[in-house]
């Protein structure tokens, strides 16, 4: 093994000296407590391919890192050696509005991307969890969506083109910078969500859409859930096209109205709907939206626009729920077992003594609950019966339910993706062909891979 | 034995195709072993499921690109998933070659059996095995047509969008083989985005779940991986499609241009006043003179282009949209924009687009179709460059396509009774695509490279971006007895770029018989 002098002096040959933390700097980049020898910040495409043939040749283990709001992602790593911080990378690429596609280099902020295709009307199609800070590469590598996800589908739907650094040194491109295409195989998709374990992507081009004309929300009450559920389906059923529909429990829907300044009883569900169109077809589905949830016991309905609008999206993008000892599970379940799941969520965290709030897309059937408990004594193992109990709820119900967050003791206890079904050796052959040696992210997707 | 023939009336003698270093498929053991291997799939299928006549195989000797020809050893038609895997499992046992068909209608060779073996014909293994309307979900099998999809979830207000132009004859199989697009694609993208989930049969016979009813399912998107690997990774055994709400309210309009150049600027400028439209389709004057002998859809034969625009959604944003869209278009100077008063004229607008190729006979005896993709932008450049190019070779064009995601479908007319005609017309497809890259563009945005474009891929990808592609293959398709010779250049010397250096070929071997 290399030494750790020669680990960094061999770093910063290839990125500069100024650019390789180690030491105590280094802690700020633990994954699972799991501190790095050096953290690098190549500052460009080649720099990052030179990294990573050097880590390939000491046989080094890697993990990508963009801005580290979603690093708590994944299985604890069976090896970290470096990580490769790209935030360095952060340039437009390329942009032509006209073509409505754009290609940025990864570690740009999302919110950056989105700032330079504003000005022309433009953005990319998602609204994930941490807005402000989350990178795109981050975004990509962990599948990261939100609730606009209903109208406009995710990452896997809109990126065309990807350049990657694999797991020797190579970059290659997939896809291309047009709308439409199928020359080849569609190598853009392999990397979404795959936590850069089958290569590091470096730039990501993407098909844009243009920003609704107008948007506003409809949010209103229920006292039930069940109720909310029976709204949505006939929401789904109708012909109104909403750009999100998002259920919110008892203790979301209070947090969430509260930080944008809006009454809300205690003890009530909220039911959110954007709509985004030209303005009066705005105006035109809000009305019919504020009959249908009337007929169905909707109460004290609101209808939000400007910065009230925007913010209570961001609130619902950004919730988190507890401080200190906390966990984020995100299930993936039908439709129709949303308002079950979110029921199944409040009886788990009753039994396991913790405190939870859910978010739930309940037009894409995604639901996030937040736990976080008061005796962190009790908290991992009342975690872990969480996830084992939803987990069984979800697998019944034909979907899934992955540990998005959780400090390391819960990981010790459950798997923090579950099962990946028959197709899981293919997975395995797929990372044994793009990385036979195991230096990228070692041990942190599904099934340990 | 003799496999692979040009189209074109004989007098070529057919030859087989082996790419180099292919030994295995070289030794093909149905030539050897024929009724043993006949025998047992006859036990799988039942006989009446088992096709070995010559004359009855010749029906399933090429696809929609009738260019390219290749004769399967068998015709298997099962009838279940369990039979296909079934088969599948012979065919891996004995190493033979073996590629899935769905109703032939690709336009890229990519069903054809190029080194022959077992063709798996999927046709019957057409149920549509449920509809999910609460969760907004249909499982079908490979063999339903695309069409059956939608009328059957039709009463319930439901549709499947993507629509490949030969939606009544297209399987969703082969839709999801292909990655298909169609006109809706500007809105609602291709057939990738509406598949969630698959079962498959792997080349060794081994049956896998991928992806499934809910969104995210741990783990790589193989889902995404599969959808548009052409028959070369597995056999889609079931697929979990997403149904969607018909919209509330639907307009077409016809924008009738003088020449291209401003309907492409109209494209462009529509595309840029922040409208996604449903479909944008552009047709030019020679596919407007074929439209109007063979259907009539009301199409003015002087125009020098025509673009049809449809919008759809709440009534509300239809109708706020047709304004900005007539607006765009008179700043480029239309001549008239007709917007269809009820169903009927608007079936009758579409009429004409979707019957384009089907038209072409009524003016020209032969076309040979390119399926290049260019950024937007670039429709005015390429228009342009592409009616200098006709003027060079002495061909027509006819243009049909998909504009709003600038997916051309430029139709080189050609007679093939002409000798060297066909030869011009391969030669100057390969001039446009060539140029389509240089623009930034893809050589194929629905109908596959299969065995047609193969040899252009290097015009695109470099060996490493290549490699990359291979290790996919190799991960589901280790020993590519599945659907062999398609998509990856074969390099060999003797083989020029695509369809034209097959005529090199059989020209080659022509010489040295």
């Amino acid at each position: 093994m290399l030494s750790e002098d020669i680990l960094i002096q061999r770093l910063g040959t290839i990125v500069g000296p100024e650019h390789v933390v180690a030491g105590p700097g280094a802690s700020a980049y633990a994954v699972d407590g799991r501190i790095p020898r050096a953290v690098t910040f190549p500052g460009s495409v080649e720099e990052l391919s030179a990294v990573i043939a050097f880590a390939s040749a000491e046989r080094l283990g890697v993990a990508p890192w963009g801005s580290g709001t979603k690093i708590a992602l994944g299985g604890v790593p069976e090896r970290l050696d470096i990580v490769v911080g790209l935030s360095r990378l952060n340039e437009l690429v390329d942009y032509v509005p006209e073509d409505m596609t754009a290609t940025f280099q990864v570690g740009m902020l999302l919110k950056d991307a989105q700032a330079i295709l504003g000005q022309r009307g433009q953005w990319i199609a998602l609204d994930p969890p941490y807005t402000d800070r989350a990178t795109v590469g981050g975004v990509l590598a962990t599948n990261s969506s939100g609730p606009r996800r209903l109208r406009y589908g995710a990452a896997r739907d809109f990126l065309i083109a990807t350049r990657v650094v694999h797991a020797d040194g190579k970059i290659t491109k997939g896809g291309a910078k047009v709308v439409k295409n199928v020359t080849g195989y569609d190598i853009p998709k392999m990397h979404v969500g795959a936590l850069g374990t089958l290569g590091i992507l470096a730039e990501a081009t993407f098909r844009l859409y243009p920003i609704a004309p107008a948007e506003k929300t409809y949010l209103v009450a229920f006292s039930a859930v069940e109720s909310e559920q029976r709204v949505i389906a006939q929401l789904l059923d109708s012909s109104l096209v909403p750009n999100a529909v998002e259920l919110l429990d008892r203790e979301a829907a209070r947090q969430i109205a509260g930080q944008v300044g809006l009454p809300w009883q205690a003890g009530h569900y909220g039911l959110a709907v954007a709509i985004g169109s030209v303005p009066e077809a705005v105006d035109a589905q809000i009305a019919a939206l504020r009959t249908l949830c009337g007929n169905g016991g909707g109460l004290h309905g609101h209808v939000l626009d400007g910065d009230t609008h925007h913010g209570f999206w961001r609130a619902v993008r950004n919730f988190t729920f507890g401080d200190g000892q906390r966990a984020v599970l995100k299930a993936s379940v039908l439709l129709a077992k949303v308002s079950e799941a979110v029921r199944k969520g409040e009886e788990v965290a009753t039994r396991a003594g913790l405190r939870l709030g859910i978010v739930a897309e309940a037009g894409s059937g995604i639901l996030r609950y937040s736990l976080c408990g008061d005796r962190p004594e009790g908290f991992p193992q009342g975690v872990a019966e969480a996830v084992n109990t939803l987990r069984a709820f979800t697998r019944e119900a034909g979907g899934s339910l992955v540990v998005l967050e959780a400090p390391p003791e819960v990981k010790a206890r459950v798997d923090v993706w579950g099962p990946a079904g028959s197709a899981f050796s293919l997975m395995q052959r797929l990372k044994e062909q793009f990385d036979p040696q195991r230096i990228l992210n070692p041990g942190r997707f599904v099934g340990g891979l | 034995m003799i496999r692979e023939t040009r189209g074109f009336p004989s007098p070529f003698t057919p030859f087989k195709e082996v790419p180099p270093g292919n030994a295995k498929a070289a030794e093909n053991p149905m030539l050897k072993d024929k009724a043993r291997i006949v025998r047992e799939l006859e036990k799988i299928i039942g006989p009446n499921g088992v096709i070995c006549e010559e004359d009855e195989l010749r029906v399933y000797d090429t696809d929609g690109l009738t260019i390219f020809k290749a004769m399967p050893d068998v015709v298997v038609l099962p009838s279940s998933a369990e039979q296909v895997a079934e088969v599948v499992k012979v065919c891996h046992r004995e190493t033979i070659p073996f590629v899935a068909r769905g109703s032939g209608t690709g336009l890229s060779g990519g069903a054809l059996p190029l080194e022959g073996g077992v063709l798996i014909g999927l046709n019957r293994v057409n149920r549509i095995l449920e509809v999910d309307y609460e969760n907004k979900r249909a499982v079908v099998e490979p063999g339903v047509i695309n069409v059956w999809l939608t009328n059957a979830i039709a009463p319930r207000g439901y549709y499947y969008a993507p629509d490949p132009a030969s939606q009544i004859a297209c399987s969703i199989g082969g839709n999801v083989a292909e990655n298909s697009g169609g006109v809706r694609t500007p809105k609602y993208g291709v057939t990738t985005n509406h598949i969630l989930g698959l079962e498959i049969v792997l080349p060794d016979g081994e049956v896998v779940e991928l992806g499934g009813k809910t969104l995210d399912t741990p783990g790589y998107d193989l889902v995404g991986v599969f959808v548009g690997s052409e028959g070369t990774f597995g056999i889609a055994t079931k697929v979990i499609a997403r149904i969607m709400k018909k919209p509330e309210a639907v307009k077409t309009l016809m924008a009738v241009f003088e020449n291209l150049e401003d309907a492409s600027n109209a494209v462009s400028g529509i595309v840029a006043a922040g409208i996604v439209p449903v479909s944008l389709e552009m047709m030019d004057n020679n596919a407007i003179q074929a439209v109007e002998k063979g259907v009539g859809a009301g199409y003015p034969l002087d125009a020098g282009a025509v673009l049809v625009v449809e919008v759809d959604g709440p009534r509300a944003e239809v109708e706020a949209l047709v304004h900005p869209i007539t607006e765009v278009c008179k700043k480029n100077r239309v001549r008239e924009v007709r917007v269809a008063k009820d169903d009927a004229e608007r079936l009758l607008l579409w009429k004409g687009r979707k019957a384009a190729f089907a038209a072409m006979g009524q003016i020209s005896p032969d076309y040979y179709v390119q399926d290049a993709v260019i950024p937007r932008t670039k429709l005015p450049q390429i228009m342009a460059y592409i009616s200098e190019l006709s003027k060079k070779y002495g061909l027509r064009v006819a243009n049909v396509f998909h504009a709003g995601d600038g997916n051309l479908h430029p139709l080189i007319l050609y007679d093939s009774r002409n000798e060297g005609e066909l030869h011009k017309a391969e030669e100057m497809g390969s001039e446009i695509m060539k140029a389509c890259i240089g623009m930034g563009g893809s050589i194929t945005g629905e109908h596959g490279v299969g065995r047609e474009k193969r040899e252009y891929m290097p015009l695109m990808y470099t060996e490493d971006d290549l490699e990359a592609m291979k290790n996919v293959k190799r991960v589901f398709n280790p020993d590519g007895v599945l659907n062999p010779g398609k998509i990856f250049p074969t390099g060999a010397k003797d083989v020029k770029a695509g369809p034209l250096g097959q005529r090199g070929i059989v020209e080659k071997v022509l010489g040295h018989s």
